[in-house]
């Protein structure tokens, strides 16, 4: 991963922290002013590196972990603003990354009820819930949807 | 990757399947802060294999099932 692709990486995911949502392919172009294939070229990099993940014609973004392009069942409220997490791993990891407290809301995915879990100074307010991760961690980015 | 009530729920969820791990929720955020606490760091470097193995041996994930390819 060059100088460019890195500082293409950053400024994506802040782009992304600032709109609440993925921006676009042509947003993050319209940023650097180039070509909106220069920055797809540079999301497939990134993509095969593992530094983000586009969607199935890898033209957008699917995820920027642990932030999410589309909703998921985590909601993440944080700062002022909202996104999705990806997993319930990476909503956590929106807090952490972003350094603040929030709020995340979920359900349980067996009996489906609301759960809200508050993190107040990097910790959860319910000690009482569990994660759970189904795939080893050898095969995470085998399926990293799936995952 | 998935956050349940407790690991009865879990349990009742997988209704026989194979499961994988199952922690605590507090282990979880010990977690998340230390594996994407630099995500938005201006200084940003991509993690290496090791460097991320390092964080789950360093939070007891050790063993098969959270060895890193």
């Amino acid at each position: 991963m060059d100088e460019a692709d890195i500082t293409l990486r950053n400024l994506t995911y802040h782009r992304f922290v600032e709109l609440g949502t993925a921006p676009s392919a042509a947003e993050i172009a319209a940023a650097m002013d180039s070509p909106v294939e220069v920055v797809r070229d540079g999301w497939r990099r990134l993509h095969d590196a593992h530094a983000l993940v586009l969607d199935g014609d890898a033209r957008e973004l699917r995820m920027a972990n642990p932030f999410a392009a589309r909703p998921t069942p985590y909601r993440v409220e944080a700062a002022g603003r909202s996104w999705y997490g990806n997993c319930a791993w990476d909503a956590f990891g929106i807090c952490a990354a972003l350094h603040v407290d929030g709020e995340i809301r979920t359900e349980c995915p067996d009996c489906r009820t609301p759960i809200d879990v508050a993190i107040r100074d990097q910790r959860p307010d319910d000690d009482g819930l569990v994660f759970h991760v189904l795939v080893p961690a050898v095969d995470w980015w085998r399926d990293i949807g799936f995952t | 990757m998935l956050l349940f009530r407790s690991e009865e729920h879990v349990a009742a969820w997988l209704a026989g399947r194979k499961p994988g791990a199952t922690i605590s929720v507090t282990k979880l955020c010990e977690l998340a802060n230390a594996w994407w606490g630099d995500r938005l760091a201006p200084d940003w470097r991509p993690h290496t294999r090791d460097q991320n193995q390092s964080i789950l041996d360093r939070l007891g994930l050790t063993g098969p099932f959270w060895t890193l390819p």
